[in-house]
């Protein structure tokens, strides 16, 4: 969103019923799109565009995909950050509504639109992304004035030049984003909660509002989107003669935080009670990545999700302040849903599962990496070091693997000149497990930990340290450009500058290395 | 327009003529007494904008609107740590499949899936069959469940059926109706009644799905089905309007989306997806099964990578439906009631039998 209002900014005079392409980092401002690069665009979007079609409304739009007959399923969702706070105390705060609407021939949606539920609809953002089943990619798409420009494609966001930029700060991977992927899918319309509207709000006429879906089911049609692109990715990622390139690209999606989602309790927070009978279980992602660990490695671990009693988690809110604010609004207390805190994207965590599933890396391999520093899921600056040691290319090893045995030996090489709790010497106390005992070790160290946690989140300091972990993470998602909206999260009375945290093997905390931050824009961790 | 009658759950041509009429009068006994509410509980009646459509007019100015949640149990979900343990405690007991939607399933001797069975039709409906029509409910076994179904399978020596019997009680061995405990018609009856009671609680309305019910004591707050019903009930009865159940009433099969299934042949995964019982619009039956034909069984098809293991990895994709009907908009004069329903100490346990005693047929 930013990036298309920098665009927009930049706008004067753009030509009706004209393509042009402007991707940010390489357009210095729109041009116009050479015919063959337009005759290139074969998803749905284009095919319009190359037909001579500029629809400049949603309606339009709508209607031009209806008469071209493609995409005859269509869905609708609908999502706002203020879509909870009660009406009468919205005051002058901006609720700002958003459609996001999918359309599909059969199962797979191939175009996906984002504009405003309210607005001048010929004023409005209006975003499209389709897919082009020829190219193996999604092509990003805007409406700029009077026409639609082209603002680049999944390649785009993995360019240096392009990576990050436009609308590429939040589709940080070339794919579809769905910051609040799971249950109980915070700021979405959903099994779980209703967006509040007036009674009279001209929404509930629209036909879009009244066929609305829930993200339950968008969730869904996100994960697939995304694991398609991937799988695309992947394979042509792999050349004829087994040479992989962009490995670097790939296995930073293993070794740094890309891009998260935002992951909370799937209880409202105003229905937590200081009854000890019904503590509150905080959301797993705030412990571990479980997905890739235990879905995906299929490590043997069995735990049961931690929980807090209500009452320290309601202190806390008092103790910290917590508030949603924007502007001169301010509503006391946590999100909608409690305790909402960045965890493991699944655009990363289904890239290492793509790459281990087409054996160019093994399961053994991906968990060594993720189990260093395994308590901190995101913005791990342990793990991003290990991504020193990633070559831009390999070859698959024939033997199998992938290209497993040549990124260890390189780090493994590296340990003799290191400290023994180093990064790349617990990668290498990992790698030299058996391929029989591996799975069974790292269970028992992670159930170790989910033991101590629990131990530790029932005590007075033991959960003001999860609750002050939590909001560091928090701020290390609000410095990415992912964080588009202020509502999205809570904030407290915790400097903005206070030292950032992390959580240890013994469920303790402490205060990250100064040098995190820096070590990560190096890799591209915080760049989006 | 005041109805008729209410109709089998799906259009269902089971029951006879006497069996219809006794399904009316069954639904009519337990929407009356949703409307009038629980006398052990204070705070709980009246429920005005609950009416029964046999009896208090439909207006013209009626919207249908239909409410959905997925059926994988939610309750099973939040308490695992992993999809492959959810999926296996989900798929152990028929007890533990408590989103108004149940299933069995088939696997060749090597372990791998050939067929789902789902089912989402409520127990009492079969409790009537039983007791009008006993042949055709054999019938309907032998048809769904297995040719081999014999009456002494389904009835005990008095001639009672047995809802929770050998071909309906685990996931293994059939599944034909809903036997979960929470799993029954008059449950989502007397949670739309209850949720249709607009609460404003220290001068704030409440309109979150868990505080509703949490206040309102309808249903199970851990449950997808139980909040979300309640909640949409709930956001309908603010816009002062009077609601029920649409005829037929019922729960049903929204849909089943195969976004990121991929079958061996690359044929539709959804088209193996099979509506068996129900009419259009009200499907209350379904089997996931690829015809023998063709040269792989459902646990060839992978989702998301992962090929099907369990029955509950498709119920991660399955949506189960109640349709409210709405009309009247902005004429209610109920007024919000200013506190949470509580039992009244003593009466809880007596009014509850009585209850489920009228209920029964």
């Amino acid at each position: 969103m930013e990036g298309v209002m920098a665009a927009e900014s930049g706008i004067t005079q753009l030509a009706s019923s004209t393509a042009y392409r402007f991707v940010m980092g390489v357009d210095s401002e729109p041009t116009v799109m050479p015919q063959s690069q337009l005759d290139s665009l074969a998803d749905p979007m284009g095919v319009l565009l190359r037909q001579g079609k500029f629809p400049l409304t949603l309606h339009d739009l709508l209607a031009e995909v209806d008469a071209a007959g493609m995409l005859p399923l269509q869905r609708s969702y609908l999502v706002s950050e203020a879509g909870q706070i009660p009406l009468a105390e919205t005051g002058s705060l901006q609720r700002d509504l958003r459609f996001a609407i999918t359309r599909a021939r059969a199962t797979n949606v191939d175009l996906l639109i984002s504009t405003s539920a309210a607005g001048d609809p010929a004023a409005t953002f209006l975003q499209v992304m389709g897919w082009d089943e020829t190219a193996g990619r999604f092509n990003y798409y805007m409406r700029l004035g009077p026409t639609w420009v082209w603002a680049g494609d999944s390649y785009s966001a993995l360019a240096p030049e392009s990576r990050g930029q436009g609308c590429f700060d939040s589709h940080v991977n070339g794919s579809l984003v769905m910051k609040e992927l799971k249950q109980p899918w915070l700021h979405w319309q959903s099994m779980n909660a209703t967006i509040l509207l007036a009674p009279d709000d001209p929404l509930r006429r629209n036909p879009l509002y009244q066929s609305l879906s829930g993200a339950e089911d968008l969730e869904l049609t996100v994960r697939a989107g995304v694991s398609r692109w991937t799988g695309v990715r992947l394979k042509h990622a792999v050349t004829s003669d087994g040479r992989v390139t962009d490995l670097d690209r790939l296995l930073r999606q293993l070794c740094t935080t890309t891009a998260v989602n935002l992951a909370s309790s799937v209880t409202a927070s105003s229905t937590v009670v200081r009854s000890p009978g019904k503590p509150l279980t905080l959301p797993l992602g705030l412990w571990l990545n479980v997905d890739s660990l235990l879905d995906d490695l299929g490590l043997p671990a069995r735990f049961v999700p931690p929980s807090v009693p209500g009452q320290l988690y309601l202190d806390s809110l008092v103790r910290y302040d917590f508030a949603l604010v924007e502007g001169e609004f301010r509503q006391p207390g946590d999100a909608f849903f409690a305790f909402v805190v960045p965890e493991a994207a699944f655009e990363d965590i289904e890239v290492v599962n793509q790459l281990v599933r087409r054996k160019m890396i093994s399961a053994h391999f991906a968990a060594s990496v993720l189990m260093v520093d395994f308590p901190n899921p995101v913005f791990s600056p342990a793990r991003v070091k290990l991504l020193a040691y990633v070559p831009a290319a390999a070859t698959l090893d024939p033997a199998g693997g992938g290209v497993s045995q040549q990124v260890a030996e390189v780090i493994v090489q590296a340990v003799d000149s290191l400290p023994a709790d180093s990064p790349e010497a617990r990668f290498a106390d990992h790698w030299r497990l058996a391929d029989a005992d591996w799975r069974d070790v790292f269970a028992s160290r992670i159930q170790d930990y989910v033991n101590a946690v629990t131990l530790r989140i029932g005590t007075d300091q033991g959960f003001d340290d999860y609750v002050r972990l939590a909001e560091s993470r928090r701020r290390e998602f609000k410095s990415s450009r992912l964080n588009e909206f202020t509502l999205t999260l809570p904030v407290t009375n915790i400097p903005p500058d206070a030292p950032l945290l992390q959580m240890n093997e013994d469920g303790t905390i402490s205060e990250k290395p100064a040098q995190s931050a820096t070590e990560g824009k190096a890799y591209g961790q915080f760049s989006f | 327009m005041v109805s008729s009658r209410f109709d089998p759950p799906g259009g269902l041509t089971d029951l006879d003529e006497t069996g219809l009429e006794q399904w009316s009068a069954f639904i009519s006994v337990s929407v009356d007494a949703a409307i009038a509410g629980r006398p052990d509980h204070t705070n709980d009646a009246p429920r005005a904008q609950f009416y029964n459509l046999t009896k208090t007019d439909t207006a013209e100015d009626a919207t249908s609107q239909d409410i959905s949640w997925i059926a994988f149990p939610r309750q099973v979900k939040v308490s695992s740590v992993s999809d492959r343990q959810r999926w296996t405690r989900a798929d152990s007991s028929r007890d533990l499949q408590d989103e108004y939607c149940e299933w069995s399933v088939t696997r060749r001797p090597d372990g791998k899936i050939t067929r789902v069975t789902y089912t989402c039709e409520g127990p009492e409906y079969w409790q009537l069959l039983a007791q009008t029509r006993p042949d055709t409910l054999l019938e309907l076994y032998q048809q769904h469940v297995d040719p081999a179904v014999q009456h002494g399978d389904l009835f005990d020596a008095s001639g009672s059926y047995i809802p929770r019997n050998n071909r309906n009680s685990i996931t293994t061995n059939g599944a034909m109706h809903l036997v979960q405990a929470a799993n029954t018609l008059s449950a989502e009856i007397e949670l739309v009644a209850a949720a249709s009671i607009v609460r404003v609680i220290d001068g704030r309305e409440l309109t979150g799905e868990q505080e509703l019910i949490n206040c309102g004591q309808y249903g199970a707050p851990q449950r997808n089905s139980d909040p979300h019903i309640g909640g949409v009930v709930n956001s309908i009865a603010r816009l002062k309007a009077d609601l029920v159940l649409r005829n037929p009433v019922g729960m049903y099969f929204g849909d089943l989306s195969t976004a990121g299934w991929d079958t061996p042949d690359g044929s539709d995964a959804k088209s193996y997806w099979t509506y068996v019982r129900g009419d259009d619009g009200h499907p209350v039956r379904a089997v996931y099964e690829v015809p023998k034909e063709l040269e792989f069984v459902v646990g060839d098809i992978v989702i998301d990578g992962n090929p099907i293991e369990f029955g509950a990895q498709i119920a991660d994709f399955i949506s189960i439906k109640a349709i409210a009907v709405a009309c009247r908009f902005g004429q209610s004069t109920a007024a919000p009631m200013t506190a949470c329903v509580e039992d009244i100490e003593g009466l809880a346990a007596a009014f509850s039998a009585a209850q489920l005693k009228s209920r029964l047929i």
